[in-house]
């Protein structure tokens, strides 16, 4: 741990405990991970995902290699709650990766701290092509802690098999409003005769009312890292959807089980909803399983508001540990990982647009149909002006889980939308402010 | 161990005749009508076929395409899908079998290391008198009654100051060293629920404490090994928060965490092979259990003092 | 072995000298000091990792430690601010009401069945390793999904409800109805109490059976007198270890709810709330303090059983 590592209070568990070792013999037991031979330098390289996006990122890690000899890179990944404990508990013990991914909710939490490097600091690693909304969104007192793996944004999802079969046409995306939307979706439920719900988005996840309020000219997460969303916002949130269920449109309380999970489990997938909001990166994954002809659509109220709601959000970060033993190395894999065209061609969109434009151009033509769909939206929607978007604050963990239990409250008539935002605002100020 | 395979209870053979020395069934296997024997194996089913449900319901999954797992909630699978297995099998870094063989590793080290330690543990604590062993015993329930999450950064702490991280150390040494108080405790209600006439008749034999423990007292405990054996191998085989925190070679990852690979619960999974190897992974436990509930049943207090 | 088949009839003589009970006998107690610790010594190496970071958490309580920087002393701060802490209040009592509920019930349920599956009858094995069953599949990511499917909204529980007519609720989803649905769970997982009490039955000497039989007692009667009495300390280990765990629940909590203890905090564990403050919220230190006011609790109730089974639990000395 040496004296690069944590605490007094590890230090005082250390002694304790080596003195303990010492005393029985053990410390000769120790079989530790095998140290890179000689000159080598071994790179600990953590990310969440499954193996199919594992496959990937080896494929490119393997890139890397070559390209960089004298560089091994072990990598490790995890489904996200596992691997957000273990990377807790790796930096809490004095044994961080030297490059991981951060999600946008964690990472002031770890900065803050002094757990992570200032990647502005790093001169291997090149930020010249990276624009600066994107960097804006892993900075904070001008330092750099998190550079996103690549972007993607919300939109909504329509079944329109189900549609058609119904009868129903889909309005213009480019202009709906809410409004829209609530009509379109009691429409569907009707002409199904209540089969399928024309809406099933997601009232509990924070990505929906972080628009709304950028639609109606608030910050959710403002600038100097505090919460600038209005009590009447989250109110509207509520309400919306608490009038679209008294109109048909939106399911009974109860109906989800599963909020998130994965497009096989979705009530889209399912065929019990017409329409559901998604990450837009995941848009492959509910076409293939919905086996039919999903099309996405941009999120409603974009230009019936105040100004537009839309941002390039960072699907998840990349940070380096403050105390990584080879911040060369790790800037060098984070600047291939950025800015290399042949790493890129092997992820692909596994994390989103890739934030370089340069090399975001240069895998189009390798991308499946879906995720061409996606990668277009996602160029169109960056083509107008969007308002500046900004880190998640510290706490922004608590005021997502605070939504989420206000949204079943709300879901099962135990509190009015109005109280609801009252506490959703209390709770979350109360969070980031402490 | 010869006692080991004393002739087997009427419980395991129920149908021959009452030639069997009499059992420790407060009820003789023979009494009851047939109608009400009957009858109480309609019960037993009946309740058996909810118990069962899950391992069905998981291997009938196992057998259906990803998309129909959470589409088609029957039993039978709609389409059969047996490709499950091998994409399962070969989907990761190594082919599924390093997976359970790692495991298999963790797991007969753990055995091995809880039952000696936790064995010797409880004598002490039911058997012997000395200084402080009141206190010893608190402190060591008290260890069971701390949520172990705040534990796990100091012991990550100890075991990466040890060196120990990324090996197999963590999850295996500290039970050779009794930390499992559960089976130490239970144990020592085992041995205290037995005559203290056999301690004293063996020493008045000239038996010392630990020819006693090993010669007369370990022999009586055999259902309270079986247990702590068949215990360990479940709670180590589903065990997945140490290997999760110590193991960082994917090649060193035991079941649980090589499952978990195929999850994404942001993106896309990979339910059916995800089914059809929590179906493999299964199967050592109830093969396990199976094995060793033989043990569990024929306790040597009933068998062996007649 | 040899020693076991000479000491064995003397043994049994005086098992059968009476029914089993609270006898006082001269025998001489082992009192050797240096042995006792031999038996230990695995258990004082152990230390090394119970013991330490068992005491490093209870400095920890009184810090501010959010696990990445340094921990300062604050005193009572973290215990002070737990009574203030409505999050905190509605954890304890989904404990207890999970505790006070189930635990009583899978008790019964798992004694009841072991009695039954220890008498003679047929394929007794199987129905032995089936009733097991849903306690060896443990927490698995396939296992957790299974539960949900079954308590569904089309799952076979409401299924079987709408064969009578009857709209089952959203068992898992509806925060009215999440923590029964947990408790049936639990009460579902009998298994290892179940095991444990099926051992402890193999120990009991037949021979009381026999002379009770002989004087005519009742099968009830038998029980009572007999069966009890020689299980009780296999009860009150179970007893004790199902109020551990109960106190402890964390997996059912957060598997079902993803870890939110949702819906709307109705399945929010003490575990699951200690967890989320330590992991989620970064807050080590309270956490810690969470974890020793639980220990206390915990031990008071220990203590009570241990005090009251002087009064039931029958031990042979």
């Amino acid at each position: 741990m040496k004296k690069t590592a944590t605490t007094g209070f590890s230090r005082r568990i250390f002694l304790g405990a080596a003195v303990t070792a010492a005393g029985l013999g053990l410390s000769g037991c120790a079989g530790g991970g095998s140290p890179a031979a000689g000159g080598n330098v071994e790179l600990n390289f953590v990310y969440w995902g499954d193996s199919n996006r594992a496959k990937m990122t080896d494929a490119a890690i393997k890139v890397f290699e070559e390209k960089n000899p004298g560089i091994t890179v072990k990598s490790e990944y995890q489904d996200s709650g596992p691997y957000a404990d273990k990377l807790a508990t790796r930096f809490a013990g004095g044994n961080p990766p030297d490059v991981l991914a951060m999600a946008n909710r964690s990472l002031l939490e770890y900065a803050q701290r002094g757990t992570l490097a200032d990647l502005k600091g790093l001169p291997e690693l090149n930020l010249e092509k990276i624009p600066a909304t994107v960097q804006s969104r892993g900075e904070v007192d001008g330092k750099l802690y998190g550079l996103a793996t690549g972007v993607t944004t919300i939109g909504m999802v329509v079944n329109k098999t189900i549609t058609d079969q119904a009868g129903v046409t889909i309005p213009d995306d480019k202009t709906w409003s809410w409004e829209d939307y609530a009509k379109f979706a009691t429409e569907v439920t009707q002409k199904t005769g209540g089969k399928v719900y024309g809406a099933g988005y997601d009232v509990s996840t924070e990505t929906g009312p972080i628009l709304l309020a950028r639609q109606r000219g608030e910050d959710f997460y403002t600038e100097d890292n505090k919460l600038g969303v209005s009590e009447d916002t989250i109110r509207e949130w509520f309400q919306y959807s608490v009038d679209l269920r008294n109109a048909g449109g939106y399911p009974p309380a109860g109906f989800f089980e599963q909020i998130g999970g994965s497009p096989a489990q979705s009530y889209l997938a399912k065929g019990t909803v017409a329409s559901q909001i998604i990450p837009i990166n995941n848009f492959r994954g509910y076409n293939e399983a919905v086996q039919g002809d999903v099309v996405l659509l941009r999120m409603p109220g974009e230009t019936t508001d105040k100004r537009r709601g839309y941002s390039a959000d960072p699907t998840m970060l990349w940070s380096i540990a403050a105390k990584s033993k080879h911040p060369k190395e790790a800037a060098k894999l984070l600047d291939f990982l950025t800015n290399d065209a042949d790493g890129a061609a092997e992820t692909l969109t596994q994390r989103g647009v890739p934030i370089n434009p340069d090399v975001a151009e240069s895998i189009t033509s390798k991308l499946s149909a879906d995720d061409t769909t996606f990668v277009n939206m996602m160029a169109a929607i960056q083509e107008d002006d969007l308002p500046p978007a900004y880190v998640y604050p510290k706490g922004a963990s608590v005021v997502a889980d605070t939504l989420k239990q206000l949204a079943t409250e709300v879901e099962f008539g135990r509190i009015t939308p109005a109280d609801a935002a009252k506490t959703f605002l209390e709770k979350s100020n109360a969070a980031i402010n402490k | 161990m010869a006692l080991l395979e004393s002739p087997p209870t009427s419980a395991t053979k129920p149908g021959k005749p009452s030639k069997q020395p009499k059992q420790a069934d407060p009820e003789d296997a023979l009494t009851g009508t047939r109608s009400t024997r009957f009858s109480r194996h309609l019960i037993l089913c009946l309740v058996g076929l909810v118990m069962m449900y899950p391992l069905l319901w998981l291997i009938s999954s196992s057998f259906k395409p990803s998309n129909d797992i959470f589409r088609q909630l029957g039993l039978w699978p709609d389409n059969w899908d047996f490709s499950n297995y091998a994409e399962g099998w070969t989907a990761l870094n190594q082919p599924f079998h390093v997976y359970l063989i790692n495991s298999m590793i963790v797991v007969v080290f753990s055995i091995i290391g809880n039952i000696f330690s936790c064995a010797l543990a409880a004598y002490a604590f039911a058997r012997m008198e000395f200084t402080g062993r009141k206190l010893f015993f608190a402190l060591m329930l008290g260890t069971l009654m701390l949520p172990g999450h705040v534990l796990l950064v100091p012991q990550y702490i100890i075991f990466s100051q040890l060196g120990w991280l990324d090996t197999y150390l963590p999850l295996i040494v500290p039970n050779f060293m009794a930390t499992n108080a559960f089976f130490i405790f239970l144990m020592v209600q085992f041995m205290k629920a037995l005559p203290r006439e056999l301690d004293d008749a063996a020493q008045i034999d000239g038996c010392g404490p630990f020819r006693t423990f090993l010669r007369v007292i370990l022999p009586l405990c055999v259902p309270a090994m079986a247990t702590t054996a068949i215990f360990t191998f479940i709670s180590t085989w589903n065990e997945f928060f140490g290997p999760l925190l110590y193991i960082q070679n994917q090649d060193l990852y035991t079941v649980p965490l090589a499952l978990r690979a195929f999850m994404d619960s942001e993106g896309q999974s990979m339910w059916g092979p995800m089914f059809a190897m929590s179906v493999v992974s299964i199967a050592p436990i109830i093969g396990f259990f199976i094995a060793g509930q033989k043990y569990l049943i024929n306790g040597i207090a009933t068998t062996g003092l007649k | 072995m040899s020693v076991l088949t000479k000491q064995a009839p003397g043994a049994a003589a005086s098992l059968a000298a009476g029914p089993p009970g609270r006898r006082k006998r001269g025998t001489a107690r082992r009192r050797n000091q240096r042995s006792g610790y031999l038996f230990l010594l695995p258990w004082f190496l152990g230390m090394l990792f119970t013991i330490i970071p068992f005491f490093a958490s209870l400095y920890l309580a009184f810090t501010d430690y959010n696990l990445f920087t340094e921990p300062n002393f604050v005193g009572l701060a973290n215990f002070q601010a737990m009574t203030e802490d409505p999050r905190l209040w509605q954890s304890l009592k989904v404990t207890f009401i999970y505790t006070f509920v189930s635990v009583p019930i899978s008790l019964a349920v798992a004694l009841l069945i072991a009695l039954v599956l220890n008498r003679g009858l047929q394929g007794l094995a199987i129905y032995r390793s089936v009733y097991y069953l849903p306690s060896l599949l443990g927490g698995s990511v396939a296992i957790v999904m299974l539960w949900r499917y079954i308590f569904g909204n089309e799952g076979i529980v409401n299924s079987f409800l709408g064969l009578f007519g009857i709209a089952g609720p959203a068992w898992v989803t509806d925060p009215d109805f999440s923590l029964s649905t947990l408790i049936v769970l639990n009460v579902w997982t009998f298994g290892s109490p179940m095991v444990i009490f099926l051992a402890g039955l193999r120990q009991v000497p037949t021979m009381y059976y026999e002379a009770a039989s002989i004087d005519g007692a009742s099968r009830w009667r038998q029980f009572r007198n007999i069966t009890i009495p020689l299980i009780s300390p296999i009860i009150f280990f179970n007893l004790i270890m199902q109020l551990i765990g109960s106190f402890q629940t964390f997996t059912q909590g957060y598997v079902m709810s993803g870890g939110t203890g949702g819906p709307a905090d109705s399945t929010l564990f003490y575990n699951l709330y200690l967890y989320q403050k330590g992991f989620t919220e970064f807050e080590m230190g309270y956490a810690s303090a969470m974890a020793w006011l639980l220990l206390m609790i915990i031990a008071i109730f220990t203590a009570i059983n241990f005090i009251a089974s002087k009064f039931w639990v029958f031990y042979d000395n």
